[in-house]
């Protein structure tokens, strides 16, 4: 198993400087941020010492191989717009995302098991009609229309939570939570339950059947784990869009995550921040996907072997 | 214990039946196909809803000429439900006194031809791909798989704020960063069913007959991932319509005067307490358009497995009456 | 049968505490909830200030905390009625044609104990203006200029500047008083002032939060503590503000559900449409004039503007020196507008040439639907008209020289706000030749505007106003679409009156409990 997962890791180090590479020069072609951070009537003198100041006369390369330096020595670069340093900025919004993240996924894989094997149990009933339609539906919803109409509804109207922010306590939570919740919870739902039915329309279900094996345990212990993989790969693909930006719910909820800082320093061309929050969301992004990787390699004996070509 | 539905007999599929079928053999096909959709009703209404989104989007734009596009002032921001302001503005109108119902059927074209090309395109590259890096395993699964983490941690944000700056902002730059970053899925679903496949004795006993590895994936990996693929691919269609609106509730979707019902929904929400209409309308069109493909999706996978077919070769009342109970154990 | 409980079972038991332990122990969320301190005054900005920098606090973000709140500049400019009232400085006069002394005023301290003198005064200015900084304040208000500083003594400072300047008081009051501590080689992101207010903790990307100063010089203030959230969505920070959640909240729509708790006030910004008059067709005086005449200013503001706004005749509204009350308004004539286009067709002129109309997201609310009626309007009359809707940054390499170079021809439309109240600021940078957010100009109106700069009083006032009333027909940059009104949200239990600059500088002392005295009630 580590030896699995040491591997994985060594494979992964290439894929990380190309992301960053790729950032790296996608954030230059965005432009030039100086009109931004400069005063209106800046003459070219004070353009050019700004450019300068932070390097972005030079050329390309030059630029890039700084970049990479800093990175060796732990220097992210520091903030256009507030002065602070970018890893520090990353490292305080990340912990919030990944709170909200976690949690989310969490909810959504335990909802989808339960709801999608019992569905799956009695397939074309009223019930799972039902709950198929629901689930349909809660994949569909834009999701800054469901947090807003959230708001006015709950909040507003009814007065029952917090409209926004992390400083009503665990209510605080339900909203934000929910509005990220109801696509992963609905998409998940409908891989498990279309999964768990063909698994459990399997020869080996009617042996184990005919073995006196109980429900449960034939839904669990059997049928379940060969479902795991394609509703593992689509959950794994739900957490990573998670991770790289709630950046509706951050910004709609008031949430200081990674999301909203992303985004924030895209529309103010703030190189640095962008680049530390990039490198931050891929490297748990390759843990994740090591994680999952790992997870089908437990749960599949036949991915564990080697390729036999 | 056999029951009646063991005995419906099932059109053979494999090249051992050699008659030189031709005509009569794809009309039946054909009729096969219609039959099995018919006896599911809902997949059946689904399916008309889902033509009738894809009429709309191709012929609704000439039918409705300029009412989408003509601006009136003083009629900005009528309900919907009532023929007062004329026929047209029968679900409202937005602030700019454009007619709702116009503007709908307009933004049906955008949003579709958007997502389907994104999905298909997506799906084709990231299948193909992972169906080859799952059967060979070994340095083409690493590579592949690799391939897939670089794109996935991509903040596709960024992507799409690049190419919208650096190339001029199109719908179609906004459907090659969709199907950019949603390639990693199918890559990754194919690759772990077709791994899994590709370990089993039946793969073997082709291999042993000497069929190429070409001919097993696409003769015997293929069918069977189809099924999975098909469901993915559905439920990314629905999130390749929201990703749209999302895009668009930043900024940087669909451009005006360009419509697509992301737009629509995401402009219309800071009227959410005056006119509710101009979000909810267009979020219902992609509720029901999701929500069809999906019904739609979800019998394309029994009808293409062999195994679950019989569930579908009678009417559904019938079906309970040949099986003793509906569960599934 | 076996009965011990399948893996599955212990997984999801896993997962399942593992989700308590991740809602517990969250360090994200603040468990201090529950009722609220009336003597703290909750306040929601649309975003977080990226630094109170007090040299940057002509950027709105920044201003909107620090003016006049923790730091404070030598005069005021009392907004409602122009007048410039002393506050760091008790009196200042012209001591020579290119000099102005200030006397400062006695016994004022900083929060941090120092006392504040000239030396200070002199440090602040030469820190905003002169230095290496780059300083916002120094582009917006003062341009290239290098100030001279004196200090005779320690309540007396001396600006002097190259050439006459009558409104550098005026200026002056742009730049806010830091001690002589402050760093000059970088910027300073929690400042110390010495205003009503200081900063008692900034969380960043959460709240910031201002504590009454106690060696403030003046009366203090009616909140002991000001807190500062930020929400980026309009309705949320409506939804707040009616939730009780907030007593303050800033940039409101008419549509975002703060019912009658949004108070209208007029905010001094004045949107136009910018005519970059260098390119064809643009460059022909009467393309300009069917642009004029083909926007509907009155059904914008009807429809659009929900009536939150005045159509406009020129860049500064009602209240700023230079501002010429005789202006009428452009006629809405579409028939007059093809006219014209014809007859530039006739003659010529490249009209079908291709016109980019460029617009910032989120301008104000409602800038994507101006944008789509004003290229429908130019359309009608004969243009050809492009929307290109951008973010900040994108669009304001068209608005600030120098443009990308092959723009073609294009319009911007633009939202300029006279923070300062001297039609001075508006005209140097929108319509000289080389204004910084100028297109074009001539150099016989360059001449006129320099004039009206050197000019005081009544004089100023009707040369400016000239200027306003000959734009249109000497060069016709401009068309101009309305005098915005902005909302300020406020809960019932805070009294305060939005004035026009409450918008880049809100001041808290001047934020009281809603009375709770009901002598008119039995």
């Amino acid at each position: 198993m580590f030896s699995f997962v040491r591997r994985r890791m060594y494979t992964s180090a290439l894929p990380l400087i190309i992301v960053l590479l790729g950032v790296f020069l996608l954030a230059r072609l965005t432009g030039d941020p100086t009109n931004l951070y400069l005063p209106e009537s800046a003459t070219p003198d004070q353009r050019a010492e700004f450019a300068a100041a932070n390097g972005f006369n030079d050329p390309l390369i030059t630029q890039l191989i700084d970049y990479f330096k800093g990175i060796v020595h732990l220097d992210f670069g520091t903030s256009l717009r507030t002065g602070e340093s970018a890893a520090d900025m990353a490292l305080r919004a990340f912990p919030a995302t990944l709170q909200l993240a976690i949690t989310t996924m969490l909810l959504a894989i335990v909802g989808a098991v339960v709801i999608g094997c019992w569905a799956a149990y009695r397939p074309n009933s009223l019930a799972d009609r039902f709950s198929s339609l629901l689930s349909m539906t809660a994949a569909s919803i834009p999701d800054f229309w469901f947090a807003i109409t959230g708001v006015w509804l709950f909040a507003v109207l009814l007065g029952w939570l917090p409209t926004s922010g992390t400083d009503g306590g665990m209510l605080s939570w339900i909203l934000p939570i929910a509005t990220l919740m109801i696509r992963p919870l609905g998409v998940l739902t409908q891989v498990v339950r279309g999964a768990m039915v063909s698994a459990l329309s399997a020869p080996y279900v009617r042996l184990a059947r005919s073995k006196g094996a109980g429900d449960v345990r034939v839904v669990t212990h059997h049928a379940l784990r060969n479902a795991a993989a394609p509703a593992l790969t689509v959950a794994g693909d739900l957490a990573v869009g998670l991770i790289n930006g709630a950046v509706v719910v951050e910004a709609i909820f008031g949430w200081p995550g990674i999301g909203k800082l992303m985004i924030d320093a895209i529309l103010q061309r703030d190189f640095a921040v962008l680049q530390a929050a990039v490198l931050l969301t891929a490297v748990s992004i390759f843990l994740l996907n090591i994680f999952i990787d790992a997870c089908y390699a437990l749960l599949d004996a036949r991915v564990r072997e080697p390729a036999r070509v | 214990m056999s029951t009646q539905i063991d005995l419906v007999p099932v059109k053979p599929t494999t090249a051992i039946v050699g008659e030189a079928e031709n005509a009569t053999a794809k009309r039946r096909d054909r009729s096969v196909w219609l039959r099995l959709l018919l006896n599911d009703r809902v997949a059946a209404a689904a399916a008309v809803v889902l033509g009738l989104v894809f009429l709309t989007a191709v012929f609704g734009p000439m039918l409705v000429g300029n009412l989408a596009t003509s601006i009136d002032l003083d009629n900005s921001n009528q309900a919907p439900f009532t023929l007062a302001h004329g026929w047209a503005n029968v679900l409202g109108t937005d602030p700019l006194g454009r007619s709702m119902l116009a503007r709908l059927i307009v933004a049906s074209r955008t949003t579709l031809s958007v997502a389907v090309p994104a999905v298909v395109i997506s799906a084709v590259v990231g299948s193909l791909i992972g169906m080859w890096a799952g059967y060979y395993r070994g340095w083409r699964e690493t590579l592949a798989m690799r391939v897939a983490d670089v794109i996935m941690s991509f903040p596709s944000l960024l992507l799409a704020v690049v190419v919208l700056y650096v190339f001029s902002p199109s719908a179609a730059n906004i459907v090659a960063v969709l199907a950019i970053t949603r390639i990693p899925v199918y890559l990754r679903t194919a690759r772990a069913e077709s791994a899994e496949l590709a370990s089993r004795v039946f793969v073997d006993a082709a291999r042993t007959f000497g069929a190429s590895s070409t001919s097993i994936i696409t003769r015997h990996v293929f069918p069977v991932v189809l099924p999975t693929l098909l469901t993915v691919a559905t439920l990314d269609f629905c999130y390749v319509m929201l990703a749209e609106s999302s895009l668009s509730f930043l900024g940087i979707g669909i451009q005006p005067p360009d419509i697509s019902w992301g737009l629509m929904v995401s402009q219309g929400r800071t009227y959410l307490h005056t006119a509710w209409w101009l979000s909810f309308f267009p979020g219902l069109a992609i509720v029901i358009t999701t929500v069809s493909a999906t019904v739609l999706a979800a019998w394309a996978r029994i009808a293409t497995d062999p195994g679950q077919r019989w569930r579908l070769t009678v009417p559904q009342k019938r079906l309970s009456r040949f099986t003793k109970t509906t569960k599934a154990l | 049968m076996s009965h011990l409980p399948p893996p599955m079972f212990r997984v999801l038991a896993m997962a399942l505490s593992a989700v308590c332990a991740t809602a517990t122990g969250c360090t994200v969320a603040n468990s201090g909830h529950g009722g609220y301190d009336p003597d703290t005054l909750r306040i929601v900005l649309s975003q977080e200030p990226p630094t109170l920098e007090p040299c940057e606090s002509s950027l709105t973000s920044t201003g909107i905390v620090t003016r006049s709140n923790i730091t404070e500049p030598l005069a005021e400019r009392d907004s409602t009625t122009g007048e410039l009232l002393p506050l760091l400085a008790t009196r200042w006069e012209q001591t020579s044609p290119t000099e102005w002394t200030f006397t400062l005023r006695d016994g004022v301290t900083f929060s941090n104990g120092a006392p504040f003198s000239s030396k200070d005064a002199a440090f602040s200015i030469d820190r905003a203006v002169n230095s290496d900084l780059n300083c916002n304040v120094d582009g917006y208000v003062f341009g290239d200029e290098v100030l001279k500083l004196r200090t005779p003594d320690a309540r007396t400072v001396v600006v002097g500047t190259a050439e006459p300047d009558p409104i550098l008081p005026l200026r002056i009051s742009f730049v806010e008083m830091v001690p002589v501590t402050t760093s000059t080689t970088e910027k300073v992101r929690e400042p110390i002032g010495t205003g009503p207010y200081a900063i008692e903790k900034w969380d960043y990307g959460q709240k910031l939060t201002l504590a009454r100063n106690p060696t403030y010089w003046g009366p203090a203030p009616a909140f002991a503590k000001a807190e500062y959230k930020w929400r980026s969505e309009g309705s949320v920070r409506a939804a707040m503000l009616t939730n009780d959640e907030v007593d303050i909240a800033v940039g409101l729509g008419p549509e975002d559900g703060a019912g009658a708790l949004g108070v209208p006030f007029q905010n001094n910004e004045t949107t136009a449409l910018r005519i970059t008059g260098t390119e064809a067709p643009l460059n022909d005086m009467r393309v300009r004039q069917a642009i004029n005449y083909s926007v509907n200013r009155t059904g914008i503001v009807k429809a659009l503007f929900r009536g939150l706004g005045e159509p406009a005749a020129q860049l500064i509204p009602d209240g700023v020196v230079g501002y010429n009350p005789d202006l009428q308004l452009w006629p809405h004539d579409p028939d007059k507008a093809r006219q014209l286009v014809d007859e530039a067709r006739a003659d010529g002129v490249p009209v079908d040439r291709q016109i980019r109309l460029i617009g910032r997201n989120s301008q104000f609310p409602g800038v994507t639907e101006t944008v789509e009626v004003i290229q429908s309007e130019l359309a009608d009359a004969g243009l050809n008209v492009k929307i290109e809707m951008m973010d900040t940054a994108a669009q304001l390499q068209y608005q600030l020289q120098p443009f990308p170079a092959n723009a073609g021809p294009f319009i911007a439309l633009i939202q300029h706000g006279n923070q300062a109240g001297d039609a001075a600021f508006s005209v140097d940078q929108y319509m000289r030749t080389d204004g910084a957010q100028s297109a074009f100009g001539t150099t016989d109106f360059d001449k006129q505007i320099e004039a009206a700069g050197k000019l005081t009083g009544e004089e100023r006032q009707k040369a400016y106003a000239q200027i306003f009333a000959d734009e249109p027909h000497k060069v016709l940059q401009f068309a101009y679409i309305a005098h915005m009104r902005g909302i300020l949200g406020k809960s019932a239990r805070v009294d305060y009156t939005p004035n026009p600059a409450t918008g880049d500088e809100m001041l808290l002392a001047a934020m009281t409990p809603a009375s709770s005295d009901r002598t008119d009630q039995s």
